[in-house]
């Protein structure tokens, strides 16, 4: 068995030296097509971080009629507290509202003279439990609040949550759509490739027939070549990906930056680089058996 | 150890090669098949040989039936034979010896067997002062002699040799046929394909004469109806 491997390894990298020219152009080619996946894989991982941060930022401020009583006040908090989803409630009354105001300002604050803290509404803020933190559950936690007559108006960036799901949503059906022409496209360059190995090997494939060659003996160099192909393919790809990540980095402009708000850009985790190594790798293997049913069989 | 039974092999191009051939070749037993060209003796070993299938009929070779539906082991059946072909069928940038080890490589022998086997099968067909030239050095006697070597080099109960001296001199020829005879008294089945009606008459073996597609009759040239 070790024998064997050991052949099947050697064979395989006898071929890719034996055809070199188009086996640096089927690794070129797998790059190039994973480097077009993985791009929306990084795009789409640091749209899904920036909203998961933003998910942990985000809270439901509910404002209270104006005029409410302190017994109702005492009640309509601890109502609001047992409702399923919310971790913490903090009661902001106008003069706080007023003093926050005051702060955001800063030293533009002289525009609130005059304006006393009771045309503030008291308001709740409130803190979501981590599951909650996310566009469905949040319209679960409003219409539960809804019900309470002593709220006049609720606010929670309802609009820019949906929004932004709805982007990340696209970027990963794009991801998936692309991938999936992207590998078909893969599996068909790679046979191919395959094909010119095998157009150059005809003589000792025939030998191989004629002894009574086992088609294992026969097919897993192939195999292996092809899974070579696809880890050095895939590897370049990570490569070239994080050659533009640096470059991206390195000329990200200051409004871009100042608009990302210390909001880190992120690299693909090493989990998913795997997935991309190993995806390269399960693709070359499936080319070379798509090309070996094809051409390696016995008549 | 061969029996075919109602053998026919029409082409897609309508071209029938084999007519309702039946024969049956005893272990050990020489065997010509006779014919000119274009008779079927190739597409006949070729059907032995499962590098085609016959249209219709049945055939059994080395004890298992190669037309029923379920036999798909086509490398296992090929290890228990040897094929030589008129046109060797070698491997050009390897030398003789990595040629005739080839055929134990595939079949993963120890190197140690193989060095030992290969050295013992060049000795046979007179080849052991050659073992380490390029097969493009060798005249065609010397490279048929050396796709025997590889066709012997596994010790096959059957050999069957498609024109083995169809490009052969007279010499080479008789070099080649005296290995063919040595295997056939020490009790492998031969079968070997020629359209040499003089190589054939000079050997006492049976022959199996075919004329486009169908057996026929030494003599007369008349079609052979056999039941099989």
């Amino acid at each position: 068995m070790i024998s064997f491997l050991r052949y099947a390894m050697i064979r395989a990298f006898q071929n890719m030296r034996g055809n070199l020219f188009p086996n640096l152009t089927t690794i070129g080619i797998i790059a190039i097509t994973l480097l077009i996946f993985s791009v929306f894989s990084l795009i789409a991982f640091n749209l899904a971080s920036f909203l998961k941060i933003w998910e942990n930022k985000i809270e439901v401020i509910v404002y209270l009629k104006k005029g409410i009583q302190i017994s109702e006040l005492e009640s309509l908090l601890k109502n609001t507290q047992q409702i399923e989803g919310i971790e913490a409630v903090k009661y902001v009354s106008p003069s706080d509202a007023m003093t926050f105001m005051e702060t955001k300002l800063g030293s533009q604050k002289n525009l609130l003279e005059g304006i006393q803290p009771a045309v503030l509404p008291p308001s709740f803020e409130i803190q979501l439990k981590k599951d909650y933190r996310n566009s469905a559950k949040i319209k679960e936690v409003v219409s539960r609040l809804k019900q309470f007559p002593q709220i006049e108006e609720i606010q929670y960036g309802q609009e820019w949550v949906e929004t932004f799901s709805g982007i990340i949503h696209l970027m990963r059906l794009t991801q998936w759509i692309l991938g999936g022409l992207l590998l078909a496209a893969m599996i068909f360059i790679i046979s191919n490739t395959l094909q010119l190995t095998f157009s150059s090997r005809r003589e000792e494939i025939e030998v191989m027939h004629m002894v009574g060659a086992s088609p294992a003996f026969i097919q897993v160099p192939f195999h292996i070549e092809g899974l070579i192909q696809g880890f050095l393919g895939a590897g370049l790809a990570v490569l070239l990906l994080l050659l533009l990540f640096k470059v991206f980095l390195l000329y990200i402009t200051p409004l871009m930056r100042g608009w990302l708000a210390g909001i880190p850009i992120l690299f693909l985790p090493l989990e998913t680089i795997t997935w991309i190594l190993l995806g390269g790798m399960v693709l070359g293997v499936f080319g070379s058996f798509i090309a070996s049913m094809r051409f390696l069989k016995y008549s | 150890m061969i029996e075919m039974s109602h053998v026919s092999k029409t082409y897609p191009s309508q071209i029938s090669a084999l007519i309702d051939i039946s024969l049956k070749i005893s272990p050990g037993e020489f065997t010509f098949i006779a014919g000119p060209s274009g008779s079927g003796k190739s597409t006949l070993l070729r059907i032995l040989f499962c590098a085609e299938k016959p249209s219709s009929g049945e055939v059994m070779v080395n004890g298992i039936t190669i037309t029923h539906p379920r036999f798909k082991k086509v490398y296992q059946l090929r290890k228990t034979m040897g094929i030589v072909s008129q046109d060797f069928k070698l491997l050009r940038d390897r030398t003789v010896k990595d040629n005739v080890a080839f055929a134990l490589e595939v079949a993963d022998q120890p190197s140690e067997v193989v060095k030992k086997r290969v050295t013992e099968i060049l000795r046979q067909v007179g080849l052991q002062e050659r073992e380490k030239d390029s097969i493009l050095s060798l005249s065609a006697g010397e490279k048929q002699r050396v796709a025997i070597a590889r066709a012997l080099v596994n010790d096959p109960p059957l050999i069957l040799a498609d024109e083995p001296t169809g490009i052969l001199d007279a010499q080479m020829t008789t070099d080649v046929m005296k290995i063919f005879t040595d295997l056939h008294q020490k009790g492998t089945t031969v079968v070997v394909a020629t359209q040499d009606m003089d190589l054939i008459q000079s050997y006492p073996y049976k022959a199996i004469p075919l004329l486009a597609g169908r057996r026929v009759d030494m003599e007369t040239g008349d079609e052979v109806r056999q039941e099989a």
